[in-house]
């Protein structure tokens, strides 16, 4: 315990530690902003009118069915639809009805929509009356925030590995590593003490992470809390797979982005272009990563149900990874008493 | 003797660089770049809503023959259609999941294609309405169907029409999924609407997010490179060496400045090309690496200055850190949803970016305030590095 405090109070000293620690929480804290307010504005279908063509009665319309922005010249109007970045549909005037301005450049979605619009708007005495069954959206996150809020979270897991993969190689510059091999210290406690670090570290991240921006049922918080222990644990093996392997300050660093680039990058990418169920998505798999980043989505989507198929895959990556590990320690320990 | 000293100069640093492994990183970069490019990007779309029929009496059919009666060449024939309910309800990839390839796998194509306008046209004012709908064989199918909160589901069972349909979460998004499924539900859809822009979907993806790449590349891995390897060179003791050797320190810098912005000025060159096309890409290539210049001397020379003034490769990689997060993120957040005006006009990198955007658009800066500005960070950015530098100098020496 005394060990551990000891090198907890080194990490301290580190800034770039710190500030690894804090950063998911002040993502969340970010992501808690968003919600709600900006992010809602972005799926909407946006509409371009002029200022003095539009009667009331279309504008109110229009702002039924997306987001309504005034301009004072045709001139302005057509700038802002031809503008690349946003998706805009100018609405003119024609006659009784309406006709549509495109760019060319916009998602088939918005295309459908521009060409179609007037017919919807000439049949908008037909609107009411139908019989709409509109089931509301069951948690209050929608797609964007809370693919964000697990991006954050499965970050904040895994740069457990950061603490001490940092610590065991700062200890390897400034020679720690030399007294280390003198002390009676064996390689397992070795193993344990520096394993915790990367843990405690990450959990804590995660779980203040996950309170900041996270709402999840008493009964997701058992899950929840398994997977985040798992993850970082599996996070810390990481760290130490890491100090073992890189020799300066620089590598080191350089295998910490690697290593968290492969562990983000593929589940995102999985999880929105390769259809679940598929060969290529069990693959993914492989990644601990991916597990927890399912196992997550699964939790914040409103599943009531444990991921006992994440769970399962994080505890195998885990037990595996420890197996893979212990012959490289045991190498270690055969050296240091060779010198 | 100076130009030769110079040169000596140019040789070490080149060969620092190559033994950096900054040529390799630099064509795995590109490489990876235009892959992505080429297979991801340019192909992101997003479908019009899906939507799912189920008419157990066949009431749609009979009305539609009807209806072919007035629209000669309709055919109502949805049976035609591939029955994909259970693809669509496996995939829960939400709205942002549809966009990309897997969006149109077992939906309905969406007819129009951006080159073959006129074609979709008479398409789609003839079949409007089977263009649109996918017929399902129950009213799980169905319930299945619509759980993407993307798709809209039509219940015909009951004699009168159901629109069922999940809630995206966006009000005026519902509404308008609603009234779409009614239009199609009443057919005749035909309709065009005026295109006055000169890019295609695919080749403004290409732009943007070339734009998106080289400012990234530049403003983030640009910045490390110089950093890196000038902290090699401190490691190395160069520096030191330095204070006592007859170098001009304005030519220590230009050297690396040089070979810097040679490097991306080649590497913005061939990015362009390669995913613009040669012709595009050749029409824009004088104003993009006219902002590749200023972009690169700005981050390189920041990347300098940084990494003599700070003492270890440790606290530089925490600068860097923020950097990445705290100023390139808002820029890509402000370029991807076309905010303006407001708190991002103060963020410097965010002109640079526009500036690098509109380049790629083939609608360059003109405003020599910009310009001004530029050279005036330039040169203040020299200014500085130059002093830090020879304090270092002294200091070490």
């Amino acid at each position: 315990m005394k060990r551990l405090l000891y090198q907890l109070k080194s990490i301290r000293r580190d800034k770039l530690c710190l500030l690894t620690f804090l950063l998911p929480i002040a993502a969340g804290l970010a992501i808690n902003l968003l919600s709600g307010v900006n992010l809602n504005s972005m799926g909407e279908t946006s509409f371009g009118i002029l200022e003095d063509q539009i009667s009331d009665e279309t504008v109110v319309w229009l702002q039924a069915s997306g987001s309504v922005t005034k301009y004072k010249t045709e001139q302005a109007l057509r700038e802002a639809v031809n503008e690349p970045s946003t998706q805009m549909i100018g609405v003119l005037k024609a006659g009784d009805g309406i006709r549509t301005l495109l760019s060319g450049d916009e998602l088939e979605l918005n295309k459908a929509i521009a060409d179609t619009l007037p017919r919807l708007y000439e049949r908008r005495a037909e609107e009411t009356g139908h019989r709409v069954t509109l089931l509301p959206v069951s948690n209050k996150n929608d797609g964007l925030i809370s693919l964000l809020i697990v991006i954050t979270l499965v970050t904040a897991m895994f740069m457990g590995c950061t603490f001490n993969a940092m610590n065991i190689i700062s200890e390897k510059e400034d020679g720690i590593d030399l007294v280390n091999q003198i002390l009676p210290m064996t390689a397992g406690t070795y193993l344990i003490q520096k394993m915790l670090l990367g843990f405690l570290g990450g959990t804590l991240s995660t779980v203040l992470t996950a309170l900041v921006c996270m709402r999840i049922t008493p009964a997701q918080m058992f899950p929840l809390f398994l997977i985040i222990l798992l993850s970082a644990y599996i996070a810390a093996l990481a760290g130490l797979y890491i100090g073992r392997f890189s020799e300066g300050l620089m590598v080191g660093i350089l295998y910490i982005k690697v290593v968290m680039i492969l562990f983000l990058a593929p589940p995102i990418f999985f999880l929105l272009m390769v259809p679940e169920g598929s060969a290529l998505f069990s693959l993914s798999y492989l990644l601990p990563s991916s597990a927890a980043f399912y196992g997550l989505m699964d939790l914040i989507g409103g599943s009531a149900n444990i991921p006992v198929k994440e769970i399962a895959v994080l505890a195998v990556h885990g037990a595996a990874w420890l197996l893979l590990y212990l012959p490289l320690s045991g190498h270690r320990k055969k050296q240091r008493q060779a010198r | 003797m100076m130009r030769q000293g110079f040169s000596q100069l140019l040789k070490k640093d080149f060969r620092l660089m190559l033994s950096g492994r900054f040529f390799l990183l630099a064509l795995a970069s590109l490489v990876l770049y235009s892959c992505y490019i080429h297979f991801v990007y340019a192909k992101v779309d997003q479908v019009i809503y899906p939507v799912y029929l189920f008419d157990p009496q066949g009431m749609l059919d009979t009305q539609s023959n009807l209806d072919s009666q007035d629209n000669s060449g309709s055919q109502g024939n949805f049976g035609s259609q591939d029955n994909s309910g259970s693809q669509g309800a496996s995939d829960s990839q939400g709205n942002f999941g549809s966009q990309g390839n897997s969006g149109s796998q077992g939906r309905t194509d969406a007819p129009c294609d951006v080159n073959s306008r006129s074609n979709c046209n008479s398409r789609s004012s003839q079949t409007a309405r089977s263009d649109y709908i996918t017929e399902v064989d129950s009213r799980e199918a169905l319930e299945a169907a619509c759980e993407d909160r993307y798709s809209v589901g039509i219940d015909l069972s009951s004699g009168t029409p159901e629109f069922y349909l999940l809630s995206s979460g966006i009000r005026t998004a519902d509404n308008y999924r609603a009234i779409w499924a009614q239009a199609v539900l009443a057919g005749n859809l035909a309709g065009q609407a005026e295109v006055i822009g000169t890019n295609s979907r695919e080749m403004k993806n290409r732009r943007e997010i070339t734009a998106e790449f080289l400012f990234f590349e530049l403003s983030a891995v640009g910045f490390l490179g110089l950093a890196s390897l000038l902290f090699k060179e401190k490691q190395m003791g160069v520096i030191r060496v330095h204070g006592i050797l007859p170098v001009n320190r304005t030519m220590f810098i230009l050297s690396k400045l040089s070979l810097f912005l040679v490097s991306d000025l080649v590497f913005a060159s061939l990015l362009t090309l390669i995913n613009l096309g040669p012709g595009q890409g050749a029409a824009v290539l004088p104003a993009v690496l006219l902002q590749t210049g200023i972009l690169s001397l700005i981050m390189a020379l920041t990347g300098f200055f940084c990494a003599v003034r700070l003492p270890d490769f440790k606290q530089f990689s925490l600068l860097y850190l923020i950097l990445a997060v705290f100023i390139t993120t808002p820029v890509f957040l402000a370029g991807q949803t076309g905010l303006s005006g407001g708190w991002i006009d103060y963020h410097p990198m965010y002109h640079l970016f526009k500036a690098m955007k509109g380049a790629c658009f083939l609608t360059p800066n003109t405003q020599w305030p910009y310009y001004a500005a530029c050279l005036g960070t330039i040169l203040l950015l020299f200014l500085l590095a130059h002093r830090t530098l020879t304090r270092e100098l002294a200091r070490e020496g």
